[in-house]
């Protein structure tokens, strides 16, 4: 297979970016060979540019404007060529045309901002917080309330179907094909979709395949023919890389079919190519140090050298291009100042850069020079702050910076991931949390971790602060909590900037935090139930279930009944919440999923001064079941442990050995694969006293409910526990 | 083949070719000889014909391996293999097969370095243990003893002082890098954690590496720089800037080694990770010149000339046994300054070659510098837009514009708002015990959300955050500081102001520094017992500067003025709750009155430096030492005799196994099953017995250990007690 060798080249940085908000436009006429890069960022900002002759050519660029441009979708005439630029901004849609005049100004008078917008001729898709709403020449023509929020919206292409199929994407693991203001049918995926794209840009053949990304980094595809969709392959996000924030199709390796192009929130460029049965092999990966908003393949600096062009959340517009490097340096438009003078000024400086390319070291003088400039300036500002100190009645105000932060359940490992991002490089991020967690190692995270002493009196049950390193924009940081314990963990992130502020952000740790939403239900399971009756309103018994269980929307869905399901990602156990106005049920399999929210319930309905009647039904064969399902990955933990403590005196028997034939083939199969065992090993920190605890909870709570305090009998358990076989277990549950 | 860190040595064992010796499991210690096979064989070596690696068996952990040789103007006469072990310490011929000597050493051999020391006239090999440092000359005589202040981690020799001579540098586990020249210490270098590595570099500089992750350089007394590693990226801090703090990292260096890896006659400094990285940095300022990965953790590095090519190349060894080797550049290369050449493979036991040649600098370096000063440009950019919406801000603050509670969740504050911080001393509570109070106020009606503290050396991790439940939030905030040793600490306080609900606060930056005798309290009238124990000595100072000294090095509340023409004050030192006191007569005559000999002495040591007094007569009397001090030299007596009896009686019944084995077969020969039985069970027997006198005697060992750490601990405090 051909390797494939790209070097990173930045154009320029703009403001902010949002996923999605960079396009690529189409190469016009045969003068023209390469396409223009249009992007869009949080100050307002639309600008288009070119390269010409290995220089930055700024086609159009408009003024800042107050309100945040947080997406960027092509549009044109029917079956014409797409070079019509449109823009969310809040509620309004603008468009531009490829020289930069501004055509269009809708306001669409949604009270929510526009979270994704398609354009399709004359058609305009518009999908804000809950609402899908489409437009045909600036006119309301459909309308859609959807259940749980939207993440993206496109049509299929309508020369190929029959009428205007709208596919909906929304958190709720959903795909929802929508006609005109009737939903046809809705399709679930792996996991909460995040950006969606049409197969090949084209919909494949068909011109119903649709390519989804979800926020926990899965990839699918999705055939969603008119009446029955179907699932074409989904890719698992096993390494547990970030989530996707843009996908493109683009032959890249130039053999004549399309690769898929992903980007991902930690920064992960990947190539996938398609096996001879159609599914995605990845065939190439980058990383980069932020999170790419966006990503498109195409031709901008050099004719003949494809590469992909990809802006960054901190709004660096950068390309990974095919051209060898040292023929691909790009002068940018900068004020000219003579550049001899410079480096007679500062000899020593250019020397550190002998060996670098002439147009390079052109520009670091350049830019050296601006820095200056703005250093000098930057001094006399400080000094007036200062100077402001003095006086009195004074204020320090400084604007609030932004984070773009992410709180997401990773299912491989039952923790949660959280990632921060700032614009600018990060100085410290001081942790809290007042219940208790765990922090994890993450692999990719670089920043220097201390812990510091905590006093639970004070409510503190972890404080960590991370001191990131130089240049360091975006953090990651692991999170295990415990089922039942509930509260927040608080972040306070500190920029690199003066004057010094530190911005506080807040995420929630629900009771039941290691549940995730699925759409599935095993009826054969046995069940626990509690029921509830009182005097509530549907949206109140809906905040509860949205402050115990996560992946809730704010809102209450339509209907007036509403049932959600979930599972556990630790044990897989399921739960159904069954609720309307003055009553709920939630059915479990897990004793201890029914007690973390009879707890909390009663605790939230007295808070508010709410009666409730509360009445359970606990069934005696669930307990067995759950240690069932508890069985093989404790077993599996078990021997894990048993072979790694073996690994190094087999090890040194293999050494003082020349044959080590005689041992028994589980040695030998220990010894072959002990590299991989100790990396499962480490990988897996304390999940046997995880389970081990979640095995005690389900004891204490069988017998909770039967009015029992059965705490002393825990340390017999443990006896158990430590010569563990499940019968045992099973017997010892039911003897007590 | 695995490889035991830090045991990792090349020697030209038989004068002309190179082989590498390392330590590795089971108490052996592998050559590997690429060039000249091994030819005598026999007692401690063992190993197969014409195989290019051999093995000595040493039977007993192994603790350090060096090479090197007595006669340093000519070589050619071979090197010889030093190992060292927790109880013994062997100098060995490779080429001849033989025991050069075989010592026993008491407080082991943790560390080794061989060459001249000052002005001693032979070469000597120089271990150092529990707490002393012994050095032997060719033939096995002692010719060198002193003790240091704890466990010895890492030696080195290094003309220190530039007097043509060499100084023996000493890491040990008590953080501190002692400087000896012959037997006097010359100098002494407080770090945060324990020493691992030393090495000398060029200029006589040194290198060293700490447990934390730190690695830096010295020149003399000052540190030219040092760097934090955690993980991959690197925090360079050169003197003179503040932003750097300590904590435990994920990594620690393995093995430190000097090397002009890219010729231009200097010397860089190599470090080897325990997670199998390892990088070339500069001598001046630690920038990294080139870094590589190896599978697992680094054991080792060596430079020789390894490939008999005539280059000298530098090896680095990983635990599992993997090599990889660096040319140096040549010099017309180095002006170019880019690749360096991967050498041959040479993996004993073990597959895998060198990759052919690699790249000295990134190649992007010009990319990324582009990118880097974009970030600086972005950053100024935002900076001045901060003050100019500050501006805009201030402007709008009129009674129509921001409402109160928006002004308090933006976090805006007066812009007058200054923190103070005051320091006080605690005797402490039953509960807590006695500490230094941090007091940190705001000026205002703000409150003190949450402060950080960055200390070396008094907390579990480089910080102490203090974040008190909302109720508790205040204007003030105090903070306990618990300092177990008396070293000054330099506090850097991140200050998070604010109001109650503010979701933004502003972070005040400040440091405070901690007087080294902080944890002494001033007394008035004492209703302490007089000490026993005292020292005095006589000074040519006024007392003014005493007074001042005094000022500055306990935390007074309120400065300290004499008023009698003698000087006299109490303290009461908070940790062991006995009083010093610090008498001073208009003559000169200084008492200090303490029971904790070592406090004394840091009371000298300090007082010496701040005078500049190089050297000062001193009469001690210290009866509760002393008392200490037969005490332990009578239980060292005991033990001494208890392991001599163990070890007969250990002898006894090795005699008896023997005899039991060979009746036991015997007896299996001739069908006798039942007297084999017997015998086999007596021999159980004594084998337990045997094991149980092991166990006690590993523990009279312990306690032994102890001891005597324990006295060479009196000495090394009685020997500061000079000036």
């Amino acid at each position: 297979m051909m390797e494939l060798n790209l070097s990173r080249l930045d154009y320029l940085q703009t403001g902010t970016t949002s996923p999605n908000s960079m396009q690529l436009l189409p190469a016009t006429g045969k003068k023209e060979q390469t396409n223009k890069v249009a992007v869009a960022d949080h100050s307002g900002v639309v600008q288009c540019f070119g390269i010409k002759k290995k220089e930055l050519q700024s086609v159009f660029k408009t003024l800042p404007s107050q309100v945040k441009l947080t997406r960027m979708e092509l549009g044109g005439p029917p079956g014409g060529i797409r070079d019509r630029i449109f823009v969310c901004a809040h509620s309004e849609i603008r468009g531009f045309s490829k020289k930069g005049k501004q055509f269009l100004t809708f306001e669409t008078n949604l009270t929510d901002p526009i979270k994704a917008v398609y354009v399709e001729g004359g058609e305009l898709l518009v999908g804000s917080n809950y609402i899908y709403n489409r437009y045909t020449d600036c006119t309301d023509s459909a309308y859609y309330l959807c259940p749980d929020r939207i993440s993206d919206v496109l049509c299929l292409p309508p020369d190929k179907t029959d009428g205007l199929l709208s596919v909906v994407a929304c958190e709720d693991k959903m795909l929802r094909m929508i006609q005109d203001s009737e939903m046809i049918y809705e399709f679930e995926i792996g996991g909460s979709p995040s950006t969606t794209k049409l197969y090949e840009g084209t919909g494949g053949e068909e011109g119903d395949e649709v390519i989804y990304g979800t926020r926990d980094g899965k990839l699918g595809l999705a055939q969603l023919s008119r009446l029955l969709p179907s699932q074409k392959w989904e890719v698992s996000n096993d390494k547990q890389h970030g989530g996707i924030l843009s996908l493109d199709h683009y032959d890249i390796y130039a053999d004549g079919i399309q690769e898929l192009i992903v980007s991902r929130d930690d920064g992960m460029i990947e190539i996938y190519g398609y096996d001879e049965n159609d599914e995605p092999i990845l065939r190439h990966h980058q990383t980069f140090a932020e999170s790419v908003t966006s990503i498109r393949g195409g031709v901008v600096s050099a004719p003949g050298y494809d590469e992909l062009v990809c802006t960054t959340y901190s709004g660096w517009v950068s390309s990974l291009t095919t051209e060898p490097e040292s023929s691909s340096k790009i002068k940018t438009s900068m004020p000219s100042t003579p550049v001899s003078s410079h480096s007679s000024a500062e000899p020593v400086k250019a020397e550190q850069y002998v060996g670098i390319n002439h147009d390079t070291l052109e520009r670091i003088v350049r830019i050296k020079d601006e820095i200056e400039e703005l250093q000098n300036k930057v001094a006399v500002e400080r000094e007036r702050y200062q100077s402001m100190a003095a006086q009195g009645n004074s204020i320090s105000a400084v604007p609030h910076f932004q984070v773009n932060n992410k709180w997401r359940l990773s299912r491989a490992d039952a923790s949660y991931i959280l990632s921060i991002e700032v614009h600018t490089a990060i100085d410290f991020i001081l942790l809290q949390s007042d219940v208790p967690v765990d922090l994890l190692d993450v692999d990719r995270n670089q920043a220097v971790v201390s812990y510091s002493a905590t006093s639970v009196e004070d409510g503190n049950y972890l404080l960590t602060t991370y001191r990131c390193q130089a240049n360091a924009t975006r953090i990651e940081i692991k999170v295990r909590s415990i089922e039942g314990q509930y509260g927040r963990l608080t972040a306070y992130i500190a920029p690199r900037l003066h004057p010094k502020v530190c911005c506080v952000n807040e995420f929630p740790i629900k009771p039941l935090s290691l549940h995730e939403r699925t759409h599935k239900w095993d009826d054969t399971r046995p069940s626990n139930s509690l029921s509830l009756r009182g005097q509530f309103s549907l949206a109140e018994v809906h905040s509860w279930i949205a402050f115990c269980l996560p992946d809730v929307p704010d809102r209450a869905p339509p209907g007036e009944k509403i049932t959600m399901t979930f599972a556990s990602t630790f044990l897989n156990t399921q739960l159904e919440c069954c609720y309307s106005a003055g009553e709920a049920v939630f059915t479990s399999d897990s004793v201890s999923t029914i007690s973390i929210l009879k707890d909390v319930l009663s605790k939230e309905a007295t808070n508010k001064k709410i009666r409730l009647d509360m009445s359970y039904d606990i069934s005696d064969s669930s307990v067995p079941h759950v240690l069932e399902l508890i069985h093989p990955l404790l077993e599996e933990q078990l021997t894990l442990a048993k072979n790694v403590q073996l690994i190094d005196a087999l090890k040194d028997l293999q050494v003082h050995e020349t044959d080590v034939s005689f041992l028994s083939d589980d040695y030998k199969g220990i010894l072959e694969n002990a590299d991989e065992l100790k990396e499962k090993y480490q990988r897996q920190p304390c999940y046997l006293q995880r389970l081990y605890g979640i095995i005690t909870d389900l004891f204490i709570d069988k017998y909770k409910f039967k009015g029992q305090n059965s705490k002393n009998k825990v340390p017999a358990l443990m006896e158990v526990l430590d010569n563990y076989s499940l019968e045992s277990l099973i017997a010892f549950f039911s003897r007590n | 083949m695995k490889i035991n860190p830090r045991m990792v040595s090349l020697g030209y064992f038989d004068g002309k070719h190179p082989s590498l010796a390392c330590a590795t499991t089971g108490g052996k210690v592998f050559i590997h000889s690429p060039h000249a096979p091994q030819e005598i064989y026999g007692g401690r070596l063992e190993g197969k014909g014409n195989s290019s690696i051999s093995l000595l068996n040493i039977n007993q952990s192994i603790s350090a391996v060096i090479s090197g040789s007595f006669n340093e103007e000519d070589r050619s006469s071979g090197d010889t293999l030093f190992i060292g072990t927790p109880t013994n310490f062997l100098a060995y011929n490779v080429h001849s097969n033989t025991d050069l000597f075989y010592k026993e050493t008491a407080d082991g051999s943790n560390a080794l370095v061989i060459g001249k020391l000052g002005g001693l006239e032979k070469t000597m090999v120089i271990a150092g243990g529990n707490c002393s440092l012994q050095g032997f000359d060719k033939d096995g005589e002692e010719g060198f003893w002193t003790v240091t202040g704890d466990n010895v981690r890492s030696l080195e020799l290094v003309d220190f002082n530039n007097d043509n001579q060499n100084e023996l540098i000493v890491g040990s586990e008590d953080f501190d890098i002692r400087v000896f020249q012959e037997d006097a210490i010359l100098a002494e270098l407080s770090e945060t954690d324990v020493i691992l590595d030393l090495c000398r570099m060029s200029d006589n500089k040194f290198g060293y590496s700490l447990n934390n992750g730190t690695v830096g350089v010295y020149d003399k007394n000052t540190r030219l720089w040092r760097i934090k590693v955690s993980k991959v990226l690197y925090i360079i801090t050169l003197p003179l800037t503040f932003n750097y703090f300590f904590q435990k990292s994920k990594n620690h260096p393995t093995s430190l080694h000097s090397f002009d890896l890219n010729g231009d006659g200097v010397d860089e400094l190599i470090t080897g990770w325990s997670n199998g990285k390892f990088d070339v940095r500069t001598d001046k300022a630690g920038e990294v010149i080139y870094k590589d990965n190896m599978k697992t953790a680094v054991a080792g590095i060596v430079h020789g000339n390894y490939k008999m090519d005539g280059n000298e190349c530098l090896i680095i060894a990983s635990t599992e046994g993997e090599l990889k080797g660096f040319n140096q550049i040549s010099p017309e290369n180095a002006s170019r300054g880019i690749a360096v050449d991967g050498i041959t493979s040479a993996t004993p036991g073990g597959g895998g070659g060198f990759g052919g040649s690699k790249s000295l600098q990134d190649t992007n370096t010009e990319q990324e510098a582009l990118r880097e000063l974009t970030q600086r440009k972005q950053n100024l950019l935002l900076e001045l837009r901060n003050y100019e919406e500050n501006l805009k801000a201030s402007k709008m603050i009129r009674p129509s514009g921001l409402g109160e509670l928006d002004q308090k969740e933006m976090g805006i504050i007066p812009a007058d708002t200054t923190i103070q911080t005051s320091l006080t001393i605690s005797a402490g509570t039953t509960h807590v015990g006695p500490h230094v109070n941090l007091i940190i106020s705001t000026s205002n009606e703000t409150i003190v959300r949450s402060a950080i503290i960055f200390a070396e050396g008094i907390f579990e991790n480089e910080c102490h955050v203090s974040h008190p439940p909302k109720q508790k939030i205040g204007q003030e905030m105090s903070i306990s500081l618990f300092p177990n040793k008396d070293f000054p600490i330099d506090l850097h306080l991140k200050v998070f102001v604010g109001y109650k609900s503010s979701t933004q606060f502003h972070v005040f930056e400040l440091s405070r520094q901690l007087p080294k005798f902080s944890m002494y309290a001033l007394i008035t009238k004492t209703d302490l017992p007089e000490p026993a124990g005292h020292v005095t000595f006589k000074i040519h100072e006024r007392i003014n500067r005493i007074v001042l000294w005094i000022n500055q090095n306990f935390l007074l509340s309120e400065d300290f003025k004499c008023d009698g023409p003698d000087l006299n004050i109490n303290f009461q030192a908070l940790r062991t709750l006995g009083a010093v006191s610090f008498t001073m007569t208009g003559r000169g005559e200084v008492t200090i009155r303490t029971n904790d000999m070592d406090v004394a002495a840091d009371l000298i040591q300090t007082l010496c430096t701040f005078l500049n007094i190089e050297d000062l007569q001193v009469t001690a009397d210290f009866p509760e030492e002393m008392e200490k001090l037969g005490n332990i030299l009578s239980k060292v007596d005991e033990f001494h005799a208890a392991g001599q009896k163990l070890t007969a009686e250990m002898a006894d019944h090795s005699n008896i196994i023997k005899n039991l084995i060979v009746r036991a077969e015997d007896a299996r020969l001739l069908g006798d099953i039942k007297s084999m039985r017997k015998n086999y069970m007596d021999l159980f027997n004594f084998n337990k017995d045997l094991i149980n006198g092991y166990k006690v005697r590993s523990t009279n060992h312990t306690e032994l250990l102890n001891c005597l750490k324990q006295l060479n601990q009196i000495i090394q405090k009685a020997g500061k007690l000079r000036g």
